[in-house]
């Protein structure tokens, strides 16, 4: 009896232990693919490695996927992307597609900033491109592209501070003179566009008051909704939100309170489902364009490492998202200012400022 | 040890020496059972994972086997599972021995965010010293950091009767935010980005690899050593000291402690700030081993997976470090998983979730065990 049930437990140890092992055991005959290859041109593969937020965040690592696969599409190039659960993923999943093969390897978000620059070294012949990162110093085979948020934050500016006065195109607009500003974190970009918004609504009409909140969040909604009604009780009539998924509660909130509101990084009409008119416009940073335009420069073999881009307006890598179902009836008026606006800052005859 | 106490045999009342017996075989059986639980889970685990990916058109022993080479496929490897194991061997000794003493410390992840912080500030503050002296003292502080953390819901537990499960979670967000206020502010390194300076070499735990230069580079760092020290120093805890015999005195029965002696207010406190000063060090190693600086998201909730790692282990210090080296080999192979195998890491979190489940819902495998066992021995008793 004694040994009988000891058999047993042994059995299921057993049971245990085996089916551990024949996970392993089967690795044998596949041989490890992670011999690094001579690249020619024609076989560039390119990946990333998303930060915390992972694919599926609507903001930048999805922007950055939809530059790979652009170029996957058009320029037949290999693709991959490595999702970072944690922080200390950053190192091993750089690491790991340096190791395959892959080059070059983006990695997104300012949070990689110190990885980038550890890892780089280690691998001359990779090369690194940063999304939102601002490399100093910077290594000969490390791209920092970073953005003029603020570029595009002055166009949001000028629909928003021309609309506010043009009591007839729209009933929500009102007559106050106030327009509205909701932040998720102090941080860089989100004050690039916070001051290039203000610069924009100033450029067109002084008198127009901007109002900003900032949350101190990118991911609570009910913050956002706050945050816009309070602009809107304030007499706001149009709120431009960068604030992640913070803004989309300022959205719901433009929309329950007959305002309107203007989206960030992505086109919004299209994540905000059921936006309709409420939204003008987006204020969008062109991660994929960047991401492809870098991935296109390495399959041409012109890629060259060893500085930070900034991408503007002249660059294509900010701009401003198409009005969709405003487009019939914004006032003619301001789309020639917008138009104007970005022909001017493409000319350099004027300069945004990036911060207030 | 609460184990033990339940050892006493469940039908007293057996008259013959064959029910005697009966009945010590099936206590005998129990145990076994209970012993062989989690590796039951973890094999029942991995069977569910295999069958997603399969849903999901993959092949799951490509992927399987991506992932197991991936995590203990040579030096580089094995350093990224030691690696990923070290916070959870700390915020596992933590929970465990919140556990040993019948208290759920749910905020080891607050207590860790305060050591990492002491660490942090430690380790710049000690920037001269020698490591002999600087590591020991930052080890130090951020054990007392979250000791601290952990003594106010202590305080209002032994006090106030306040159930930690709920003071010390909120104080899990206020240690957060507190974190995430001091790096975008205060102690905010120069730049854009919102973290802290980083630390002076001499405040770093290095990489084993880098001092014992034969092995292999890696990322593994002293972290780890450190981290099997402090599981044999709380086995010792519980098993040989006064300190840890009142601790499962008052866990197993806080009324039959009280009556016998045992102060359980005090109990309860020293338990919790032992438990809290174990998930400082988990921030402590974080920050002088893997990052060298503190930012908003250092942890990605190590001491929630800690409570994971305790259940798996059953609240025995030694097989907290084996679970947690589990954990750590199944975020280390994740990578190589989606890498090689193109299935999705969101497996691995269903892994993790289903022997969480099993582990936690220990008498449906027992019970389930029992059947086929029953099943099989209808014949032959």
């Amino acid at each position: 009896m004694r040994s009988k049930s000891s058999k047993i437990v042994a059995l299921l140890l057993a049971l245990a232990v085996m089916a551990s092992l024949a996970v392993g055991c089967a690795k044998t005959p596949a041989p490890a693919p992670t011999t690094p290859a001579e690249t020619p041109t024609t076989d560039v593969k390119a990946a990333m490695v998303t930060d915390v937020g992972g694919l599926g965040d609507k903001s930048f690592n999805d922007l950055s996927y939809a530059g790979l696969q652009r170029a996957e599409k058009e320029l037949g190039v290999k693709i991959q992307v490595l999702e970072s659960k944690e922080p200390t993923d950053y190192e091993s999943n750089i690491n790991q597609l340096a190791t395959a093969g892959y080059s070059p390897i983006f990695a997104v978000g300012f949070l990689m900033t110190d990885t980038v620059t550890k890892v780089a070294p280690q691998f001359p012949d990779v090369n690194f491109g940063g999304i939102d990162i601002f490399f100093d110093p910077v290594d000969s085979n490390v791209i920092g592209l970073n953005f003029k948020e603020q570029e595009a934050g002055y166009l949001a500016g000028v629909v928003a501070g021309k609309l506010t006065t043009m009591t007839d195109a729209d009933p929500r607009i009102n007559d106050k003179k106030v327009v509205g500003f909701v932040g998720g974190m102090e941080i860089p970009p989100v004050q690039k566009f916070e001051a290039g918004f203000v610069a924009g609504v100033k450029s067109v009409n002084p008198d127009v008051q901007v109002k900003s909140v900032y949350t101190g969040s990118f991911t609570d909604a009910q913050k956002g909704i706050e945050a816009g009604k309070s602009l809107i009780e304030g007499g706001a009539d149009i709120v431009f939100a960068a604030a992640g998924a913070t803004g989309n509660g300022t959205a719901k909130a433009c929309k329950d309170n007959k305002a309107l509101f203007i989206g960030v990084d992505s086109d919004q009409y299209n994540t905000i489902d059921g936006i309709g008119d409420t939204i003008l416009t987006s204020a969008v940073k062109r991660v994929d364009n960047a991401v492809f335009m870098t991935v296109k420069e390495a399959v041409d073999g012109t890629i060259k490492g060893g500085e930070n881009k900034i991408f503007g307006l002249a660059e294509d890598g900010v701009g401003l998202a198409p009005y969709h179902d405003w487009d019939a009836k914004m006032p003619q008026e301001v789309k020639d200012s917008v138009d104007k606006a970005k022909a001017d800052v493409i000319a350099g005859t004027v300069t945004v400022p990036e911060s207030k | 040890m609460p184990e033990q106490m339940a050892d006493t045999p469940p039908n007293r009342a057996a008259s013959t020496v064959d029910e005697k017996q009966f009945a010590l075989e099936q206590e005998r059986f129990q145990r076994g059972v209970r012993m062989a639980t989690p590796f039951i889970s973890v094999a029942i685990a991995v069977l569910v994972g295999s069958l997603v990916i399969l849903a999901s058109g993959k092949d799951p022993v490509a992927a399987f086997s991506a992932m197991f080479f991936g995590a203990f496929g040579g030096a580089r490897q094995i350093g990224e599972t030691l690696l990923r194991a070290t916070p959870l061997v700390f915020t596992g000794l933590a929970v465990a021995y919140g556990f040993r003493s019948g208290l759920f410390n749910i905020g080891a992840e607050g207590q860790l965010f305060l050591g990492g912080l002491a660490a942090a500030f430690m380790g710049v503050a000690l920037g001269g010293l020698s490591w002999m002296l600087s590591v020991p003292l930052i080890l130090l502080s951020a054990m007392i950091a979250g000791a601290a953390w952990a003594f106010i819901p202590a305080l209002m537990k032994a006090k106030l009767g306040a159930h930690e499960v709920i003071t010390t979670m909120m104080f899990t967000y206020i240690g957060r935010y507190l974190v995430s206020w001091i790096v975008t502010g205060p102690f905010k390194a120069e730049g854009a980005i919102p973290q802290s300076p980083m630390i002076p070499a001499s405040s770093q735990l290095p990489r084993i690899s880098d001092v014992f230069t034969f092995i292999q580079p890696n990322r593994a760092h002293f972290g780890i050593l450190i981290g099997v020290v402090a599981a044999i120093v709380v086995w010792w805890i519980l098993k040989y000291t006064v300190l840890g015999y009142e601790a499962r005195a008052v866990g197993f029965n806080p009324t039959a402690a009280e009556t016998g002696g045992i102060s359980v207010a005090a109990t309860t406190i020293k338990s919790l700030c032992i438990s809290g000063a174990l998930a400082g060090l988990a921030g402590a190693t974080e920050v002088m081993g893997v990052h060298y600086r503190l930012f908003d998201q250092f942890s990605s909730g190590f001491g929630f997976t800690g409570i994971a790692v305790a259940l798996l282990a059953k609240n025995n210090p030694l097989g907290v470090v084996a679970a947690a080296i589990l954990f750590g080999s199944l975020s280390a192979g994740a990578g190589t998983m989606q890498l090689e195998a193109g299935v999705s890491q969101k497996v691995i979190s269903i892994i993790q979730g289903t022997i969480i489940f099993l582990v936690g819902a220990e008498t449906i495998v027992s019970w389930a065990v029992s059947r086929v066992r029953r099943a099989r021995g209808g014949a032959d008793v």
